[in-house]
């Protein structure tokens, strides 16, 4: 019990001192950044609208939440969920078609001999490279969902090809010693230890994703999203409500990572993994 | 547990896709409920006629030749030219950077652009005016190598504007309108005139038009030498914008006998800007502000929205045409007005664009309202 005590209170000592840093490490950003609009206002910069305080920011982020804009009457929670609607249908995709062909890729050397070829001629093509053709011959809204697909697809797919890769040939000997057959074998054994290398790629896929829906909503400028809401503000010059619009796309990458994290710490319990 | 981990597994797969289906379903469902509405995405002009062919809008609002260009291939016909729904409106001007023109030499090299713009719009009127002159033929040729289109394309959109410079009280009017129209928007901020420096809409307009310039520009004389050998004025321009034809006309050395440009016959060197030509007018007010523009030509409404907004320091010094633009519907749709756009998407150019000033008018007056497509 004693010990149990000395471990919370350990840890609240621990997140009181990333607490502080966390804090810390804002205010220097924030006072970086005040300073130098003051130093862009006081020399009469060109572009000193174009970098407002921090409070300017700040007042235009809670107003983008309360004010319908005058060209959409949208609020930023509308771009928000426009937004989330295009990651979630690239997501489902890429997962849908990245976990069984990582796996069978991961697992058979005739799978991978046929689909590596195809995937490396792709792979480092950027996603956003094909946003012009994508918008016309796809639409405005399959077209950004399939930049979302393409930047989510790959990270997922060659870490589940990693994790197939990486399993325990002694895991593998002493399943089948113990009788287990392919599925089992498959289910019990390949499965979970694919699963920490299908988490990282999900978290990086999201990540890129991101960008890739970022892109392509200012390209793509159809039914909001928080990249068409940023391209609108900064073509009339709202430059407060574009860094909103910035820091939105931060928070709800945070968040989006954050969930992530989360049912990766869940799910590694329920397998029964650290 | 293993039994237990697959039928999960199983579920959670099918939610996620079923989830993904349904959002799909109602994302891809298009138009809205409301009759009254008229919805609208965003879109490059260049891109518009492949996005009416490829039929994921029902029409746009564009300048030319983004009009023509779909009108000549028989992908789209226009059902209202902007010039119909507001006559003799402003459309592209000419813009200083004020720090560039802020001592006399750059006053001089502005006043010297200014006469080789009004003379490259004087040759322009000159050769339209006969369509069999060898001056037209050229300025065809002129116009087909700065829009990348054909020819037809291009005889077709000089039907469409007026090419002038001169900067009269309907002008000044008009400026004041869309200015009044972005701050009834809520696209200006009342504070912003005052931050400025401006007591009202008319007291901005009446500062931000100067027209020094142009009177400086009637005594300007050709030069024998270029004035500006190492340090051209950079100039900005719309991509394929035949609005914009002067400037193309102003740096042919095919225009005057003597093999000089018109720029080169007033002294000057003009080069592109760096990122030239831009997208949008948007984006050239941004190169002003990023320093990488002295002279720039753009739509009148994006000059007005980005020097109170964004406070880039211009001043408009000269029209360049006025009119030019339509909305144009699909080939073979049934849609011949403005009332039978209700429900349909349409494209813009974006909202500091006068297509989407003037597209907003437009079907305001019909009894419509311009909504996200979403």
């Amino acid at each position: 019990m004693l010990s149990l005590v000395k471990l919370v209170k350990g840890a609240i000592a621990l997140n009181w001192r990333q607490l502080l840093l966390g804090a810390l490490s804002l205010a220097i950003f924030v006072s970086a950044w005040q300073m130098y609009s003051w130093y862009l206002n006081a020399n009469v910069s060109g572009y000193a609208a174009y970098v407002p305080y921090p409070g300017e920011v700040a007042e235009a982020f809670v107003d983008s939440f309360v004010t319908p804009a005058g060209t959409d009457g949208l609020v930023m929670s509308d771009h928000i969920i426009a937004s989330l609607k295009r990651i979630f249908m690239g997501f489902v995709i890429a997962l849908s078609i990245a976990v069984p062909a990582g796996l069978l890729m991961g697992s058979y050397i005739t799978a991978e001999g046929l689909g590596m070829p195809i995937v490396e001629i792709f792979r480092p093509i950027p996603p956003l490279a094909w946003i012009p053709l994508f918008l016309v011959v796809l639409g405005y809204l399959k077209g950004p969902a399939a930049i979302v697909f393409l930047g989510i697809f790959f990270p997922i797919l060659f870490n589940v090809i990693l994790g197939v890769k990486r399993v325990d040939p002694i895991l593998i000997d002493a399943a089948k010693t113990l009788g287990s057959k392919k599925r089992h074998l498959f289910l019990k054994v390949v499965l979970p230890y694919t699963t920490p290398y299908l988490m990282t790629g999900i978290k990086v896929g999201l990540g890129i994703g991101w960008m890739c829906i970022v892109a392509a909503e200012m390209v793509g400028k159809y039914g909001g999203g928080v990249g068409f809401y940023i391209w609108d503000r900064s073509d009339i010059g709202q430059w407060d409500y574009v860094f909103a619009g910035i820091a939105m796309i931060a928070i709800l990458g945070i968040l989006t990572t954050g969930v992530a994290s989360q049912v990766e710490r869940r799910l590694y319990a329920w397998m029964g993994m650290k | 547990m293993p039994k237990k981990n697959f039928a999960t597994a199983l579920i959670l797969a099918t939610v996620l896709l079923v989830a993904g289906v349904a959002t799909y379903v109602v994302l891809e469902q298009r138009g809205g409920d409301d009759e009254n509405a008229v919805y609208y995405v965003v879109e490059a002009p260049s891109n518009m006629k492949g996005v009416l062919a490829a039929n994921h809008i029902d029409g746009y609002i564009a300048w030319e030749p983004f009009v023509s260009d779909a009108v000549v291939d028989g992908v789209g016909k226009v059902i209202e030219w902007s010039g119909e729904i507001v006559p003799d409106h402003p459309c592209c001007v000419v813009a200083v950077y004020n720090s560039f023109a802020s001592d006399s030499e750059g006053q001089d090299m502005s006043a010297r652009f200014l006469k080789a713009h009004m003379t490259a719009t004087d040759w322009i009127n000159q050769a339209m005016d006969d369509s069999d002159s060898a001056d037209y033929a050229l300025l065809v040729d002129i116009a087909v190598e700065f829009t990348e289109r054909n020819e037809s394309v291009v005889e077709e959109a000089l039907e469409h504007m007026k090419f002038h410079y001169a900067m009269d009280a309907s002008f000044t009017t008009a400026l004041e309108n869309f200015t009044d129209m972005y701050m009834e928007l809520g696209l200006i901020a009342e504070g912003k005139l005052a931050d400025g420096g401006y007591s009202n809409v008319s007291d901005f307009i009446d500062k931000y038009i100067d027209g020094s310039y142009m009177a400086a520009a009637a005594s300007i004389e050709p030069s024998e030498t270029i004035l500006n050998p190492d340090s051209p004025i950079r100039l900005g321009f719309l991509k394929g914008d035949i609005h914009q034809l002067a400037q193309a006309v102003g740096k042919s050395d095919a225009v005057l006998e003597n093999g000089k440009s018109i720029f080169e016959e007033y002294g000057l060197n003009v080069e592109n800007a760096i990122g030239a030509p831009f997208s949008n007018g948007g984006a050239v007010m941004d190169a002003f502000a990023g320093g990488y523009v002295d002279i720039g030509y753009l739509g009148s409404p994006p000059a007005i929205l980005k020097h109170l907004n964004a406070e880039v320091r211009t001043s408009i010094v000269a029209q360049v045409n006025s009119e030019g633009s339509a909305i144009v519907v699909h080939a073979d749709s049934g849609i011949t007005s403005l009332s039978q756009l209700a429900g349909k998407t349409i494209a813009h150019p974006g909202t500091s664009s006068i297509q989407f000033l003037l597209l907003k008018a437009a079907l305001q007056w019909e009894g419509l309202e311009l909504k996200l497509k979403t």
